[in-house]
């Protein structure tokens, strides 16, 4: 009888849980953000800080939920299958526009509705302060006579920095040795034991030891200088015309209601102006750069031709 | 050394703070469930809990987020040795020998065992990250890619037969794991793998799955093929004086420990997953050294002892390459760097200098930490000792209940499960015609880095092999990895060597 109750129970409990909620009065539950690897990295760590904050504007808890794997490509795929309520989004960031071109994956950018960026982070070089490379045209110079000799680590095969390592020999009209780590951790490791020359990486992946004059940057490819390091200069100002970086930013399930993603805009912006937030971003060495929904649209537009083609070239190697 | 111990006592100041005491405590309390709970490991406690940081200071924050790291090392042990579900990766090993003494009613002195082996070697490893930090961290960045290909050749070689047993079905098994590590993708090209286009399969298998499945389901599912009446009148219910360690006990771990924890602190300065590694090196070594080799796989308490103290050294040296070089090496470390950098502080070269108060402060607090976490598991040992009273059809139960859960908070897939499900079936399968698990996890778990190693030599070589013999290092370990395999071939031709109780080199 007491067996038949509590069934009986349990089953109108969850009979009131999924009455659905009217979309006007978003959020009526929990926004969850779903980061598409494992926690720890620097997209962990910058949406874990910017979910505390926003919070308060949204009214409801922000919770971030790590589905790792696959590079992105279990996250991204399950977000896509998601109900388009607002209530799921996921951490859009540049693989996102990168492993379509290399696994046939289910999704591409046109699956998710873009709502904000956060941060933009620029890839560099670095070696070690004690190399016998003092300046970029030293570098350069060098591997245009021993081509394929320098070895240049990165933080995996087909990776943002793997790829932008690529797109840069391209640029520069020369020929490196791209050896692959399991992450940023690995190849600056391998990088401060001499193991290879180089590494391509980007903030906060050895910042403390560039900072401590162990490591140097001796590229770095972002548009302006970086405010920490002023007299570092960009490789724009010295001759090579390329600029790559990596984004990070927020995006929905295709299909969500404009007002529910307006919504969510205005909250994350919100919440990238609060204090504390931005506090931990310098903190981290983050750049925070802001990007309307249109704007990072473009941007991911624009990046998945770029690395489709750049793809297809390393297929053909 | 003095000025260090000077530091070390500011550092006491600092931790014994009434306000780090409580996050010491609750890292503790929180690691010791976390270890407790199978799949759920320190990596997801450690990231749940950074929010809650957000408006501590630096040093409370990392006290007690470090003490959830070392607390998963003590709790982790708890499940294996009660219902052979490995609560931790780290604690495989502990199920071995652990879930065959609670089955003679003898769980009380395997669990007091763990918690006192932990404490021990936890405490010393400390003072080796004190006092051997920085030269320590030069020494990790003199591994290469080819001195790490040779590192897992030796190890594996060396660990493949852990158990004993047949040699060829070890072999056999530490082959499948291979092989099921290549599934996802390529590390090197990028290029997905025997993932027959499913996006499941692209992060491969999962480790915490097939480890919870080949040792927990399946070891249910060896219970369930008798009748209910047999099963419940084999447990032994243990008497009060059985519960805790005899002083033969106490003195069969002695040496273990010691050994443990200093197998334990050097493997956990490779990258990777050293406390697993460490663990089966420790097992190894004892039962090479053992006066009973026989006894180990029945029940020796030395098999516990020693894998227990390993990884509780492994974790806290893991702490080095961290503190010293600011870059992780252990998946829970990489963690503890993101919330480092959350609280404004940059580990690296610089953190000594720059934060004195925070790096010792966090360093006495692990020997705070170390303490609590003793009294906290010792007098739980009746308890959870008396657990295995719960009568089978009850217990069971709760243990698949258990698996489930703790195998979803591992990466909140489903998938997973299945996984899971399908090893234990393989488990059980595997326990009937008696092929060992233990070489397929040490398999799932080396054979990837092993590959990765190869390839990136190979690459920074262009091609030339010489490279894993023109460094010295290298040059070392795969000469001791030669003269290991020798070993057995040298005992029957010259003899030498002593005579095993087992009548014959166990080769």
């Amino acid at each position: 009888m007491l067996r038949h109750a509590l069934v009986g129970l349990c089953l109108l409990l969850g009979c009131l849980v999924a009455i659905p909620a009217p979309a006007a009065d978003f959020p009526t539950k929990e926004v969850q953000i779903i980061i598409p690897w494992a926690a720890g990295g620097a997209t962990d760590l910058v949406f874990r800080a910017l979910a505390a904050v926003t919070a308060k504007q949204l009214g409801k808890a922000v919770v971030v939920v790590n589905k790792p794997g696959g590079g992105g490509a279990i996250g991204y795929t399950e977000v896509m299958q998601a109900r388009p309520d607002g209530h799921t989004l996921v951490t859009a960031v540049t693989p996102l526009t990168i492993l379509p071109h290399q696994a046939s994956t289910a999704f591409t950018y046109q699956n998710f509705e873009p709502i904000i960026n956060v941060v933009e982070d620029p890839a560099m070089f670095q070696v070690r302060a004690d190399s016998a490379w003092k300046s970029l045209a030293e570098f350069l110079d060098y591997a245009k006579k021993n081509p394929g000799m320098i070895t240049v680590g990165n933080s995996g095969a087909g990776g943002g920095v793997h790829l932008i390592a690529l797109a840069f020999e391209k640029a520069a009209g020369v020929k490196l040795n791209h050896i692959p780590f399991a992450g940023g951790g690995p190849s600056i490791t391998a990088l401060l034991g001499g193991h290879i020359h180089a590494v391509s990486c980007s903030p906060p992946e050895g910042i403390a030891h560039v900072k401590a004059g162990k490591l140097r940057i001796i590229a770095l490819f972002s548009e302006k200088r970086m405010e920490a390091f002023p007299a570092v200069p960009v490789v724009r100002e010295q001759g090579v015309n390329f600029t790559m970086g990596q984004w990070r930013g927020l995006a929905a399930p295709k299909g969500t209601p404009p007002d529910v993603i307006k919504k969510l805009h205005d909250a994350f912006k919100k919440g990238m102006e609060d204090p504390a937030f931005v506090k931990n971003a310098v903190d981290m060495s983050v750049h925070l750069s802001y990007m309307g929904p249109t704007e990072f649209g473009k941007v991911m537009a624009a990046d998945h031709e770029r690395y489709a083609k750049l793809v297809q070239e390393i297929k053909k190697q | 050394m003095l000025e260090s111990l000077q530091y070390l006592l500011t550092g006491f100041g600092v931790a014994t703070t009434p306000e780090n005491l409580f996050y010491c405590l609750m890292g503790a309390i929180v690691g010791t469930l976390v270890g407790i709970l199978p799949g759920l490991g320190p990596i997801a406690g450690i990231a749940l809990l950074i929010p809650a940081t957000f408006n501590l200071n630096a040093t409370s924050a990392i006290i007690m987020l470090a003490g959830i790291y070392y607390g998963a090392m003590y709790g982790g042990s708890t499940t294996s040795i009660l219902i052979n579900v490995p609560g931790e990766t780290a604690s495989v090993m502990t199920c071995i020998d652990g879930y065959q003494m609670a089955r003679k009613g003898r769980a009380g002195p395997a669990l007091a065992i763990c918690a006192i082996g932990s404490f021990v070697a936890g405490t010393i490893a400390i003072f080796g990250l004190v006092f051997l930090a920085p030269p320590l961290a030069d020494a990790a960045l003199a591994f290469g890619p080819p001195e790490f290909f040779s590192l897992m050749v030796f190890g594996f070689v060396v660990l493949s037969n852990v158990t004993g047993g047949s040699l060829l079905k070890a072999l056999m098994m530490a082959i499948v794991g291979l092989i099921i590590g290549t599934i996802g993708i390529d590390p090197v090209s990028g290029d997905p793998r025997f993932t027959f286009a499913s996006t499941a399969l692209l992060g491969g298998i999962e480790f915490v799955a097939v480890a919870i499945g080949l040792f927990g389901i399946a070891e249910v599912l060896k219970n369930v093929e008798q009748p209910i009446e047999q099963l419940e009148q084999a447990v032994l219910v243990p008497r009060l004086r059985e519960l805790f360690p005899s002083l033969r006990d106490l003195k069969d771990s002695l040496w273990p420990i010691l050994r443990g924890t200093g197998l334990g602190f050097g493997i956990g300065l490779v990258p990777g997953p050293a406390p697993v590694i460490a663990t089966y090196a420790s097992y190894m070594v004892e039962k090479r050294l053992a006066a009973h080799p026989e006894e180990f796989g029945q029940g020796a308490i030395q098999g516990v002892a020693g894998p227990e103290s390993a990884n509780n050294a492994a974790c806290q040296s893991a702490f080095i390459p961290l503190f010293v070089l600011g870059i992780p090496f252990a998946p829970p470390t990489a963690i503890l760097l993101g919330a480092f950098l959350i609280h404004g502080v940059t580990p690296g070269p610089g953190l000594i200098g720059e934060h004195p108060e925070l790096f010792w402060g966090v360093i006495a607090s692990m020997y705070v930490g170390n303490f609590i976490l003793l009294l906290l598991n010792l007098p739980f040992v009746p308890l959870f000792a008396n657990i295995l009273r719960v009568p089978k059809k009850v217990l069971l139960p709760l243990v698949i209940l258990f698996c489930f859960t703790g195998m979803y908070t591992v990466n909140n897939a489903v998938f997973d499960i299945w996984t899971m499900l399908a090893f234990g079936a393989l488990g059980w399968l595997m326990r009937h015609w008696a092929y060992e698990a233990a070489p397929l996890l040490l398999a799932l778990v080396l054979g990837p880095k092993l590959e990765v190693a190869f390839r990136q030599s190979l690459m920074i070589s262009h091609g030339d092999f010489g490279i894993f013999l023109s460094r010295p290092v290298s040059l070392a370990f795969l000469l001791a990895t030669l003269l290991f395999l020798a070993m057995p071939l040298a005992r029957k031709l010259f003899g030498v060597g002593r005579a095993r109780a087992d009548g014959g080199a166990a080769a």
